[in-house]
């Protein structure tokens, strides 16, 4: 069960890449928090004329994608997407916005977060006070003037070190859940994670990411609706870094400013791996692995990487360390992207793919 | 008493997953162990709680609508599920088959042991079968403009909460229609789909585990559950069923 935006409408994406001349950001002339603002919307507005033009582009297209419909963001004022029966062309009109995030936004991130782990109850609505309360780093996707003020994507970093033991000055109010939240989700996190993994070479390096060097590890939460569109992706990812790079700077305490030098990302995401590992079985245009998220990709192929695969269905998982180097991938290289039909995983297997990659590669 | 703090599978909207009435609960199959024992320990003594599925599915609380003189179950509900439940539930409940375009009835119909409120487009047939076989009065509403009167609403013989938008006039409205005391409020931290997040009767409620401490004193009061006894409750339906057979 994956999140979705209830609108009917399939996004048809071009097969090109698309132009990289809108990631090449200047950085910021000040480190303040309004230049900080600015930058965003600014980079907001240039993925917003980045899609017009990609919508010429599509519309050039359209007449030859059979039953596609498509979706793209639009400089007049959004429309709320209702698919009302008398006009709904197949065509929905939507502003996306980013914003940092704020609490009202908590069950729209809930919803997101409940695939992230497997379906063992843990502590998801914690966890997402736990974004909620970092507002510093953090990006949430929202679309403009949209009356339920749904969540669409949700992206940050946490420090693992940071956040791991219970804040003594944390006081039980009446606003918040009668259930008790200290920061156990990230233990839970990382005592599920210590569980996917039964390979001892790597079960060191994972045990050094979740212990000692845990201060230096963001965990790295990218989560959104199956169908949003993808050229929100790369300037999604450059706001991430950008905050945690101006976080190092701007943050009050020392203690904080260090707490964003991560050395090291670890992301928790999903893959589907084709049943049979060995290259003849499968025909030759399968993928050995196909990506649920695009970014994971790229992830995956910057060197020096740790993966540990686990299988959401059972317990069973495959683990995979790799140390060859391999070009360093610039994050917004995005590869086609390709809508994944129930026939074309039938020979896949959903697992879940934990990456740690180091952050110096990817900044 | 009333339980706090459950989730099924991580989802805190437990009413989706169950269904409570004075004389029997239903819980989803699949879900944990824990989210079953939690029903059967504190209600197994005094009513059944079966576990099932309709039509295949888990969302069993939004499909089905009852009370204790009935349960009224969609079309899309199987042969088998339908025998499983007639088999496990006490005999004076009768369960019903309805043949409704809306089949989520759970949505669609709100009611305690007299009361029903529904869509107001349900059919007429459907409208009369409710009132036969759930032995109540049925009245056509919306809820704060909602048409999912079964949604936004959980109500039992002791006292109502409802969409937190009700208007006051549409409080009173409905307060002297259901004939119980009613408040405007949110479970689960802030969601309006009452229903959803928490299941309710006579003596006893469920809410998920994003419950305020706020909400959860407002659903104590208004369903007067500090006070209520299970044993009493239940022998005055004994009492009532056996005068109705003398």
């Amino acid at each position: 069960f994956a999140p979705y935006i209830q609108v009917e409408y399939i996004a048809v994406m071009p097969r090109k890449p698309t132009s990289r001349g809108m990631l090449q950001n200047p950085p910021p002339s000040t480190f303040s928090r309004f230049a900080r603002s600015q930058a965003l919307i600014a980079s907001a507005y240039r993925s917003k004329r980045k899609i017009n033009k990609s919508k010429f582009y599509k519309k050039s297209r359209s007449n030859f994608s059979g039953n596609g419909f498509e979706n793209h963001a639009s400089d007049e004022n959004s429309e709320q997407a209702e698919s009302s029966d008398e006009d709904f062309d197949g065509v929905v009109q939507a502003d996306f916005a980013f914003f940092d995030p704020k609490p009202s936004d908590f069950h729209g991130v809930k919803i997101l977060l409940q695939t992230y782990l497997d379906e063992k109850q843990w502590d998801v609505s914690g966890f997402a006070d736990l974004i909620l309360g970092q507002t510093t780093v953090g990006t949430v996707i929202k679309v403009e003037d949209d009356e339920d003020d749904g969540v669409y994507s949700v992206v940050t970093a946490l420090n693992l070190g940071r956040y791991k033991a219970r804040n003594k000055f944390c006081t039980i109010s009446l606003s918040q859940p009668a259930a008790n939240h200290d920061h156990k989700c990230i233990e839970e996190i990382k005592e599920f994670l210590r569980k996917s993994c039964k390979e001892e070479d790597i079960m060191n390096n994972l045990r050094s990411y979740l212990g000692e060097q845990a201060q230096d590890v963001g965990l790295l939460i990218s989560q959104r609706v199956v169908n949003l569109p993808p050229q929100l992706l790369p300037p999604m990812y450059d706001a991430l870094f950008d905050e945690v790079s101006w976080a190092t700077e701007d943050e009050p305490t020392e203690e904080l400013r260090n707490s964003f030098c991560f050395k090291y990302y670890l992301l928790i995401s999903r893959i589907y791996k084709h049943k049979s590992a060995d290259q003849q079985k499968r025909q030759k245009s399968d993928e050995a692995i196909v990506y649920v998220k695009p970014e994971d990709e790229i992830f995956h192929k910057v060197p020096t990487f740790t993966e540990v695969s686990h299988s959401s269905a059972s317990d069973s998982f495959n683990l995979h360390l790799s140390s060859a180097p391999g070009p360093s991938v610039s994050i917004c290289a995005l590869s086609s992207l390709y809508l994944m039909r129930q026939e074309m995983l039938k020979d896949y297997q959903l697992m879940g793919l934990v990456m740690a990659v180091e952050a110096s590669k990817v900044q | 008493g009333f339980f706090v703090g459950l989730q099924f599978e991580n989802s805190c909207e437990i009413g989706v997953f169950s269904k409570l009435t004075n004389a029997y609960c239903l819980v989803a199959i699949g879900g944990s162990e824990n989210f079953y024992s939690i029903f059967e320990s504190e209600l197994a003594d005094v009513i059944p709680v079966v576990k099932t599925s309709i039509g295949g599915t888990r969302i069993i609380g939004r499909l089905c609508a009852g009370n204790k003189n009935g349960l009224l179950l969609p079309h899309t509900t199987t042969d088998q599920e339908l025998q499983h439940l007639r088999n496990s539930l006490p005999d004076q409940v009768v369960v019903q088959r309805v043949d409704e375009r809306l089949s989520a009835l759970g949505n669609c119909i709100a009611c305690n042991d007299h009361v029903a409120l529904t869509h107001t487009d349900l059919d007429r047939e459907t409208e009369e079968l409710i009132a036969d076989v759930l032995g109540v009065e049925v009245f056509r509403q919306t809820i704060a403009g909602n048409i999912l009167v079964g949604s936004y609403c959980a109500f039992s013989n002791r006292g109502g909460l409802v969409h937190p938008h009700t208007s006051i006039e549409d409080l009173d409205e409905l307060s002297t229609l259901l004939q119980v005391p009613l408040v405007a409020g949110t479970v689960n931290r802030g969601s309006e789909v009452i229903a959803a997040g928490m299941t309710v009767n006579d003596w006893t409620a469920f809410c998920g585990s994003d419950t305020t401490a706020t909400e959860l004193s407002v659903v104590e009061s208004v369903f007067k559950l500090r006070e209520a006894q299970p044993s009493a409750i239940v022998d005055e339906m004994r009492k009532s069923l056996i005068d109705s057979y003398v």
